[in-house]
This record gives C-alpha cells, sequence and structure tokens, in this order.
C-alpha cells in the first residue's frame, strides 16, 4: 500500500472500461480534493462524488429507514411473478453475484447493461470464437490498431494516450512505428486524433468487413466501391492489415448498435480470424461501463450464460430478445423491476420506459437518476472504488482490485450489503 | 434521407438519419448527477450540419423539434460543421430516446444508430428539463 496521510496512490478510475489504474487521489477529510492522471471524466466522478446523491432511503418519495425500505421492497419481490433484476455494470462483482443469487431465489430474469452495449459482441463472439488480446500485448507489440465504430476520445479518453499513443516493449517511437486508423460514419475528436480517418456510409459497416475479407483472400471484386470507399482504397487497407506484424480492431457501439448488430461482429471476428492465416491480430470491444466487463464474467461463472438469465425453471436459461430487459419491458413481460447501478429510464426506448412507469421499481443508486423519479423505492447505495472496495475486470478482461478512499454518507452501504439484506429477508417469506 | 442516401428538404424542415453516440460534456454531466442543468445542456441538443442549418434558417442555439415515427422532442440545434450532410447526432440519452422505437432484430439492442427522422425549427417551443421529462414519461404521455 502506498498510501501517504490522504493520498493514494494507483487507485482504480472506476468510470470506464479503461479502469486506469495510475490515478492520484487526494483526500481532505471525507472530501476528495484532487484527481491526478484522471481524464475529464475521471475528475468529474471522483470531484463531484457528493453531487446529486441519494442519502436517503425513500418509499414513494418519503423518507424511511434502510430496513423499512428493504421490507417494502422485500414485499414488492416477494408478490412479483416475473421479477426483472437489471443494471450491474457501475458496480462492483460481489454485488453482481448477490443479484445473481436474488433471481435464483426468486425464480425472475437478471440481465445487465451488456444487453444495450456489446450485447451483439457477445452474440457474435458465441458464433465465431474470439481472438483477444491484453491492453498491456497491444501497447508492447501493435503496429497497427483500427478504431471502428468508436469515439474514445468521448467515451474512454484515455485510451489512446495511455495505452496506444504509448512507447512499448517492440514499439519504441508510437508516432512512428504504430499506425492507428479509425472507420466510423461521422467526423469526430477521435478522428482528428488518429493517423487516418476512413468515413463509411451508414450501415454500411457489414458490406466493409466483407469486402476486406474478400480482398485479404485475394479475391477480385466486380465493384467499384462498397461503403462510399473506393475498391482501391479498401485493397490498400487491406494490403497494410495483411502485412501488419501485430495489428488490433478495437470496436465500439457503431458496430454494435448499428444495423446488423451481431452479425457485423461476427463478420469483424472472422476478419481477424482470416488475417491471423498471414499474421497476428486480435480484437477487443470497447467496453463502456467500467465494470460491465464484470458483469458477464460473473454471470458466467455464477450461472453459465453472460446476460439476459431467466431462473424461472428453477436453473439458468439465455434468451436474448426474450430475457433482455427492453425486450421484457416493451411487451409488457416484467411485474416488478430491482434495477442496480444503471439508468433505464434516461437510457431504454420510450415504450420499454413508459412501461416501466407501470410497474414497481426499487432503484439502488448513489445518485439521484431519472430512474429513482419514477421508482416507488430508492435505496442509496456508497460509491464502489470511491466509497467502497470490490473488484471489476478491465475491458480485456484483467480484474483489479478497487479502492475505498473516503467512507459513504452516514447511514449509506454497498450495494453488495443492500442485495444481502434483501436475500436474507427474502429467504424468510421465501420457504 | 432517401435510398439514395441524399438529404432531402420540404420547406423549412429536414429528413435526416439520427444517430446517437458518446461525448465527453455527456460523459462528464452523467458523473456529475442527471438531474443537473449540466446533464440537460448535454444531451438535449441535436447538431446539424451548416446546410440543414440553412435549410432551417436557424442559428447555432434555437430550439428544434426531431420528430420520429413514435414521437417528437424539442431540444437546441448546435452546428456540427464536421457532421456529414443526411445525418444528425443527438448525444445518448433521455432525449434520443423519446424518439427511439423498442425493435431490437430480436437481440436485446435497440437501434440507437439509425432513426428516421424529420426536423422542424421551433423557435420559442420549451425544452423540457429532465425532471419535466420524468414525469412525462411517468404520466405515459
Amino acid at each position: 500500500m502506498t498510501e501517504v496521510k490522504d493520498i493514494f496512490k494507483d487507485v482504480p478510475c472506476t468510470f470506464c472500461g479503461c479502469l486506469c489504474d495510475d490515478i492520484i487521489i487526494e483526500v481532505d477529510g471525507n472530501r476528495i480534493i484532487k484527481n491526478t492522471n484522471g481524464c475529464a471524466i475521471s475528475k468529474e466522478r471522483f470531484l463531484g462524488h457528493a453531487e446529486n446523491r441519494c442519502l436517503k432511503p425513500t418509499v414513494n418519495g418519503k423518507s424511511v429507514p434502510l430496513e423499512k425500505a428493504v421490507e417494502r421492497a422485500v414485499e414488492i419481490i416477494a408478490s412479483s411473478k416475473r421479477l426483472l433484476i437489471y443494471g450491474l455494470s457501475s458496480t462492483e462483482n460481489d454485488a453482481q453475484r448477490e443479484a445473481y443469487r436474488l433471481a435464483e431465489l426468486t425464480g425472475g430474469v437478471v440481465d445487465n447493461t451488456t444487453s444495450v452495449c456489446h450485447g451483439p459482441t457477445i452474440l457474435g463472439a458465441q458464433e465465431s470464437g474470439e481472438a483477444t488480446a491484453a491492453l498491456a500485448e497491444v501497447r508492447h507489440r501493435s503496429d497497427l490498431v483500427i478504431y471502428w465504430g468508436a469515439n474514445p476520445a468521448a467515451a474512454h479518453p484515455r485510451h489512446i494516450p495511455h495505452y496506444i499513443r504509448q512507447p512499448g516493449e517492440y514499439i519504441k517511437d508510437p508516432k512512428k512505428d504504430r499506425q492507428i486508423w479509425l472507420v466510423d460514419v461521422r467526423t469526430t475528436t477521435t478522428s482528428r486524433m488518429v493517423d487516418r480517418f476512413i468515413r463509411i456510409e451508414p450501415g454500411t459497416d457489414l458490406e466493409v468487413i466483407q469486402t476486406l475479407r474478400a480482398l485479404i483472400r485475394g479475391n477480385k471484386l466486380d465493384v467499384s466501391e462498397v461503403g462510399g470507399i473506393s475498391i482501391a482504397d479498401l485493397e490498400k487497407m487491406a494490403t497494410s492489415m495483411k502485412t501488419a506484424k501485430y495489428g488490433v480492431l478495437f470496436f465500439g457501439l457503431g458496430l454494435t448498435q448499428s444495423y446488423g448488430r451481431h452479425r457485423n461482429i461476427d463478420a469483424a471476428l472472422r476478419l481477424i480470424q482470416d488475417l491471423n492465416a498471414y499474421t497476428k491480430w486480435g480484437l477487443m470491444p470497447m467496453r463502456g461501463h467500467y465494470n460491465v466487463s464484470g458483469a458477464n464474467k460473473t454471470s458466467t461463472w455464477v450461472t453459465g450464460y453472460p446476460y439476459a438469465v431467466d431462473f424461472a425453471r428453477g436453473y439458468p436459461r439465455f434468451q436474448p430478445g426474450e430475457y433482455t430487459a427492453v425486450d421484457m419491458l416493451a411487451r409488457g413481460d416484467a411485474d416488478a423491476l430491482l434495477n442496480i447501478a444503471a439508468d433505464p429510464v434516461a437510457h431504454f426506448p420510450r415504450e420499454a420506459v413508459a412501461y416501466l412507469a407501470k410497474i414497481p421499481v426499487i432503484n439502488i443508486d448513489p445518485k439521484i437518476n431519472m430512474t429513482s423519479k419514477i421508482a416507488e423505492v430508492n435505496i442509496p447505495a456508497a460509491i464502489a472504488g470511491i466509497e467502497c472496495d470490490g473488484a471489476a475486470t478491465r475491458m480485456d478482461g484483467l480484474p483489479l482490485y478497487l479502492r475505498k478512499v473516503i467512507d459513504p454518507p452516514e447511514g449509506v452501504i454497498p450495494d453488495r450489503d443492500i442485495l444481502r439484506m434483501m436475500i436474507k429477508s427474502l429467504e424468510k417469506v421465501i420457504k | 434521407m432517401n435510398q439514395s442516401g441524399e438529404r432531402t428538404m420540404n420547406s423549412g424542415s429536414v429528413k435526416v438519419l439520427l444517430t446517437s453516440g458518446r461525448t465527453l460534456s455527456q460523459g462528464r454531466a452523467m458523473e456529475k448527477g442527471k438531474i443537473t442543468s449540466d446533464y440537460e445542456d448535454a444531451v438535449a441538443v441535436c447538431e446539424l450540419d451548416t446546410t440543414a442549418m440553412e435549410t432551417l434558417g436557424i442559428e447555432n442555439g434555437e430550439t428544434v423539434v426531431v420528430k420520429s415515427g413514435i414521437g417528437e422532442i424539442a431540444v437546441k440545434a448546435k452546428l456540427n460543421k464536421d457532421l456529414h450532410p443526411g445525418m444528425a447526432f443527438i448525444p445518448c440519452g433521455p432525449y434520443f430516446n423519446y424518439l427511439l422505437d423498442s425493435y431490437t432484430q430480436h437481440t436485446g439492442m435497440p437501434g440507437f444508430k439509425s432513426l428516421a427522422v424529420t426536423i422542424n425549427a421551433a423557435q420559442g417551443t420549451k425544452i423540457s428539463t429532465v425532471e419535466e421529462l420524468a414525469k412525462i414519461i411517468k404520466e405515459g404521455k
């Protein structure tokens, strides 16, 4: 441990999937006063930890003791026939595991925010396998890095400066020895940071990837352009990709959320597999929430499946489109929601949100969010990685230990302890 | 947008392909807290290219109403000179999602990246706050 008085070194940042673990946090009393090394969003997360907080549990808008809020939550859960447990990506691994226990106990469905971010990535990988890499390996070895449908300058601000534009064991000069490309449908801040920006027409990712696959295999195509890029340029891209010593494809929601969904990912995975016949390539999803990757891993350890898991038959079943949160709500399948560390009211389509307003919602979150505004029960939680410890998984699968740097507000406890209280109480009710 | 990908104009309104995604200010405001004016300022905006702004006859910061197949919402127009004609952008959040249908192609994932919308100038139209939007949703309007 490297703490000296109130300075905490090597603190992992719990904002995005980069989990940058070189953050220095300075604390005065129980207030964070400085974040060194963090990006602009990281600084907001740590320095703004006390803003917009939910400090007292409420039931129907009235402050109640924690035990009363848990009691009402348990009543809702016990009387529901089709409970949906959702969220979990902005909390730590132990809280996730308690949520799966709760789902099993109640015969409910547990889904995490993966279903609206990289769910199609998992579906693609289940079809085609996955040639992945570690971020350190990328830094040490990669001479060609491609971002596809991603805007790390906005969503993962230190991904390029911290992991990619850094020298490594075999890349002495990251500006000269490593090329960075971006493929996207619009010009973004990231497009100005990279060595080459390739703009494609919206909705043509699948065609462009499949064209690259054909060209890499040496096939001749009888069209002059695909997705707005000339075949000559695509041929040059294919050649550069084939002749790279070590290439990595980082892809974002531009690939998973656009037309084609998991078929885009399936194609990207097969592109990487094709390239591995000639040289070394890997790919990695740009995971958004800091522990969404962990949510997939803990869900897989515990239930066998990474998200969209139903326990209605007493054993886990996996069916995206059926047990995914948006589909369940849009169809009106769930009769109660337990939401943990997410904000579906802000991030789900209107129809799904409109249904949410008709069913009892239990919301566990450190801050007041849009879901708080429609929830019957609101329970404040400690912020993992700031006010309580835990473990989280980086976008490349590396687990990291999260640090507690200050105490949570009085009476506020971690997500895992709130869930344990619910489980203990439920076990008495459901026998 | 028509099938050949060209932006079509119709007496002061524009038909574009609306996409959503992250922005730095959206991320910062989200971390500060969603029930803040910072968050509303970050997500209740629609980025438009120069020609769309000219067609609508609006200046940066004026209100526009964005209409999809399932609803319409007022947001602030923001000029993005780098945006490709035929496209508009609203940062991910409740204002974009108010326009979004729930079809997931049986994957769980809605179409956050490709929504056909019509945009009209709407100077003087009030932009709902985040809290007002939550209330509208709660009341099922």
